[in-house]
C-alpha cells in the first residue's frame, strides 16, 4: 500500500497547474461564474480545449489510434482533478473525454468513430446526455421515449428532461425504447442524434444552479438513419453501464470542495477570524470529510488502473463525496456569510450554487445507499 | 498511489486473519459477566511470531502495523496491540510489553494498565517511559470493555526517551484511529448479521430501508476512517494522523447509538458481543480530547496559526 504520489505523477500535476496558470485569463472567475453549461463557459471551452489538445492534455488516456497517448488511468484522473479544481475550463467537453468517446471506441461503428472521435479529440464537440425523462429519473429503465424503425430510418418521439448542455450541444447521446413502450432495460437502444435534426425542441429550465444547465428536450417525429444507432437494439443498457462504469466516480467534487475550503480559510485568516477554536475545528472537520472522500475515490481509480471489475467501491465513494461537499458549503455559509449573500466572491458563489446538486445529478445519493446496502453489506431484500 | 498490499503485507494480513479466525479470538461470555475478555493466547501468538515488530520492517512498515491494530480490534477478545504495534517500535529503546500509553497527563484510569509492564507518557515536549512494578496498578471496574487501571504516576521511575513527541503523538493518533475504525466495523458486522436474521413485520429487519440507509452510511464513514488511518500510518504526516483520528471520533457517536438501536434489547445483554466493540469505541471516541481536539490539531498542521 502506498498513498503517496510518484514523482512522475507529481510532475504531471505541476505541469497541468503551470499550463492553467498560463492559459486561464484573469477574467476566468467571471467566465466560470455560471457553470460549465453557461454560454460563456461553453464558448470558452471551444477555444480552450483545442489548446489542451495541442498540449496533449485533452485525451492523454485515449489510445494512440484516436489521437491519445495511451497514458495511465491515474494521469487522466489527475488531469480531471486539476481541471475541476480550476472550475472546469473544458465545460461540457469533460463528458466526451471521460466516457462518450471511450464508449464510441468500444461500441461505435467505423462510421460513427470517424465522424465523432476526431472532433472530440480536437476539443471542438459539445454533447449532451439524453437519459432522464419526466417519469424516469432514478428508475431510468422505465424511460418511454420511443424510436420506431421505419425502413432505413428510426423515427423518435418522446421527451427528455434535466438534460445538461442541451441548448448548445451539437449531438445528443440518446436513450430510447425500440421495443414495446415500457419495455424496460431490454428494450433500450442508443442513438447519436444531431441536435439540429428537425423535430427537436430545447427549452431551458430556469434553475438554482447556474445558467444553461438543465433543459427539456422534446422529440417530435425526429428522423435519424439506422446508422445513428450504437450497438444493437436492446444493447443500450449494457453499453451505458459500461460507459458509466468507465466514469465510475464522476466529477472529483471533493477536490473542488477541498480547494474552496483552503480559499475560505485564507479569507478568514485575512480577516483575522481564523483564531477561534470553533472555526478551526469545523474547518478541519470539513477538510477530513474531503480527505475521506478523496481516498474512497482514489481506491476506485486504483481498481480501474489495475483493471479490476467495478464493484461497490464507487457507491461508497459517491456517498462520501456528497458529505464532503456539504460540509464545506456549510462551513462557508456559517463563517463567511457575506461571501455568499453578495456578489464580490464569484468563485465561492459558483461553488456554493452548484454544490446542492451533488447528491442528485448523476444518480441520487439514496440510490447509492441502496447499492451499498445490497452490494457492499449484503443486506436482505424486502418481502 | 497503490491500494493493493505488497506480497509481504498480504501474507502478513493472511496469517493474522487465520489467528483472528481461531476460536480463542472469538466471543465467550466471561465468568461473573465481566465486560471484557483479555485474549492471552492471541497476545502470545502475536508476540511469539513477531507481529508487533511489523512497523519497523521495510516491506511491512507502519501501514501493516496499523492494519494489524485495525484487524485485531475486530476480535471479540481484546489484546493490547495499538501501543505495541505503533508506539513501542519507535521509542528508541527496548521496552517490555504489553504497554500502556497516557497522553498529556490525562487523569483517570488507563486502558490495559492491569496487563501492562510499562507506561509511556507523551506530552507536548517530551516522551517518558516508566516500568510498572508488581503491585503498582490498581484495577478499575470500568464500563468500557477494556481492562483498565490506575497507578500512582508520581511514584513511578520515569525516564525521558530520545524520541520526537510530535511523531509519537501522531503514531498514537493513527493507532487509536485504526482501532476505532476496526471496532466500529466489527460492531456493524455483528448488527448486519442480526438484522439479516431477525424477522419482524414479515421480513428481515435489514430489509427496511430506514435501517439499510443508516447502516450503509455508517459503512461509508467507517471505510473513510479506515483509509485515512492507513494513509496516515504510511505518510507519517502529522496532519494526516490528526485528521484520521478526528474523523473516526466524529463518526463514532452516532454509529455507536445506531448499532445498539438496531440490535434492540438483545444489544443490552452481556451474552451478545456487541458491547465489546461499542463500549471500547465509546472510550476511544473521547481519547485525547475527542474529535474537536483532534480536529484542532489537524487545523494547526494543515493551515498553521491564525
Ligand atoms: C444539475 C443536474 C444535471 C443533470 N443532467 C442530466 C443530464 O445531462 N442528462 C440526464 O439524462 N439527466 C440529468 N440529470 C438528471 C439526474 O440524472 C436525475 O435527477 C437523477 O437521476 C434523479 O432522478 P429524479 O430527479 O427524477 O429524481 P427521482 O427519481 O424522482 O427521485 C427523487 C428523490 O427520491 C429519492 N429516491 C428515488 N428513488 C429512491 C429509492 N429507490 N430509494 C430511496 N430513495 C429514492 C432520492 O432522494 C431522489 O433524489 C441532471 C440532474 C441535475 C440535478
Amino acid at each position: 500500500m502506498d498513498f503517496t504520489w510518484t514523482e512522475e505523477d507529481a510532475a504531471y500535476r505541476a505541469r497541468i497547474r503551470a499550463f492553467l496558470e498560463r492559459e486561464l485569463p484573469d477574467t476566468w472567475p467571471d467566465i466560470a461564474r455560471h457553470g460549465p453549461g453557461s454560454a460563456e463557459q461553453t464558448a470558452f471551452s471551444l477555444d480552450f480545449c483545442p489548446k489542451l489538445a495541442e498540449a496533449g492534455l485533452l485525451i492523454p488516456h485515449w489510445p494512440e489510434e484516436w489521437g491519445g497517448a495511451a497514458r495511465p488511468a491515474w494521469e487522466h484522473f489527475i488531469l480531471g482533478e486539476e481541471l475541476w479544481r480550476a472550475g472546469e475550463p473544458r465545460g461540457a467537453q469533460y463528458m466526451n473525454v471521460n466516457w462518450i468517446g471511450p464508449v464510441l471506441m468500444k461500441y461505435g461503428s467505423p462510421e460513427q468513430k470517424a465522424r465523432y472521435l476526431p472532433e472530440m479529440a480536437q476539443g471542438r464537440a459539445i454533447w449532451c446526455q439524453g437519459f432522464s425523462e419526466p417519469n424516469a429519473g432514478s428508475d431510468l429503465a422505465s424511460l418511454r421515449t420511443r424510436a420506431v424503425r421505419d425502413g432505413a430510418d428510426y423515427v423518435i418521439n418522446g421527451q427528455k428532461i434535466w438534460t445538461s448542455y442541451a441548448a448548445l450541444a451539437g449531438t445528443c447521446f440518446l436513450l430510447a425504447q425500440t421495443g414495446d413502450a415500457g419495455g424496460g432495460r431490454s428494450g433500450i437502444a442508443i442513438f447519436l442524434v444531431p441536435m439540429d435534426t428537425p423535430g427537436i425542441e430545447v427549452r431551458a429550465i430556469p434553475s438554482l444552479i447556474g445558467h444553461g444547465d438543465i433543459h427539456e428536450v422534446f422529440f417530435t417525429d425526429v428522423r435519424v438513419p439506422a446508422s445513428a444507432r450504437v450497438g444493437e437494439e436492446g444493447e443500450g443498457w449494457a453499453i451505458i453501464s459500461y460507459g458509466l462504469a468507465n466514469e465510475r466516480v464522476g466529477i472529483p467534487r471533493y477536490e473542488m470542495a477541498s480547494h474552496e475550503l483552503d480559499r475560505m480559510v485564507a479569507e478568514l485568516k485575512a480577516r483575522g477570524q481564523f483564531g477561534d477554536s470553533v472555526v478551526r475545528s469545523r474547518a478541519a472537520a470539513a477538510g477530513a470529510a474531503c480527505e475521506a472522500a478523496r481516498l474512497q475515490v482514489y481506491r476506485v481509480v486504483d481498481g480501474r488502473a489495475r483493471n479490476l471489475a467495478p464493484g461497490s467501491d464507487s457507491n461508497l465513494a459517491r456517498v462520501a463525496v456528497v458529505t464532503a461537499e456539504h460540509a464545506v458549503t456549510d462551513f462557508g455559509m456559517d463563517f463567511l456569510p457575506d461571501c455568499f449573500s453578495g456578489t464580490d466572491h464569484p468563485s465561492f458563489l459558483s461553488h456554493h450554487e452548484r454544490a446542492i446538486v451533488t447528491g442528485i445529478a448523476a444518480g441520487a445519493a439514496e440510490i447509492q445507499l441502496n447499492l451499498v446496502a445490497r452490494r457492499h453489506l449484503n443486506l436482505p431484500k424486502g418481502a | 498511489m497503490r491500494f493493493e498490499p505488497n506480497d509481504s503485507q498480504a501474507t502478513f494480513a493472511g496469517v493474522l486473519g487465520q489467528m483472528l479466525a481461531a476460536p480463542q479470538a472469538g466471543f465467550q461470555a466471561v465468568p461473573d459477566w465481566g465486560r471484557f475478555d483479555y485474549g492471552d493466547r492471541l497476545d502470545r501468538q502475536l508476540a511469539e511470531n513477531g507481529f508487533f515488530d511489523a512497523a519497523t520492517e521495510d516491506d511491512l512498515g507502519p501501514v501493516a502495523a496499523a492494519l494489524m491494530v485495525h484487524n485485531v480490534a475486530r476480535a471479540a477478545v481484546c489484546v493490547e496491540c495499538a501501543a505495541s504495534a505503533l508506539v513501542r517500535p519507535f521509542l528508541g529503546r527496548e521496552v517490555p510489553r504489553p504497554l500502556a500509553v497516557v497522553v498529556d497527563d490525562a487523569p483517570g484510569a488507563i486502558r490495559y494498565l492491569p496487563q501492562a509492564r510499562g507506561l509511556v507518557s507523551i506530552t507536548a515536549d517530551a516522551v517518558h517511559y516508566a516500568d510498572l512494578p508488581e503491585g503498582a496498578v490498581t484495577r478499575v471496574d470500568s464500563l468500557y470493555a477494556y481492562p483498565m487501571g490506575t497507578v500512582d504516576r508520581a511514584a513511578l521511575d520515569w525516564q525521558r526517551l530520545d524520541a520526537d513527541p510530535a511523531r509519537l503523538r501522531a503514531l498514537w493518533q493513527v493507532a487509536v484511529a485504526a482501532e476505532l475504525a476496526g471496532l466500529l466495523g466489527a460492531g456493524t458486522e455483528a448488527v448486519i448479521e442480526h438484522v439479516s436474521q431477525r424477522h419482524q413485520f414479515g421480513q428481515p429487519l435489514g430489509a427496511f430501508q430506514g435501517i439499510q440507509h443508516r447502516l450503509a452510511t455508517a459503512a461509508v464513514e467507517i471505510d473513510g476512517a479506515r483509509l485515512q488511518a492507513l494513509r496516515a500510518a504510511q505518510s507519517g504526516g502529522i496532519g494526516d494522523a490528526a485528521a484520521a483520528l478526528g474523523y473516526a471520533q466524529g463518526i463514532a457517536t452516532r454509529i455507536g447509538y445506531d448499532l445498539h438501536q438496531f440490535m434492540g434489547a438483545m444489544g443490552m445483554t452481556l451474552e451478545h458481543p456487541l458491547h465489546r466493540w461499542t463500549y471500547r469505541a465509546r472510550l476511544l471516541r473521547a481519547d485525547m480530547g475527542g474529535s474537536a481536539a483532534s480536529y484542532l490539531a489537524y487545523a494547526d498542521a494543515r493551515w498553521g496559526a491564525a
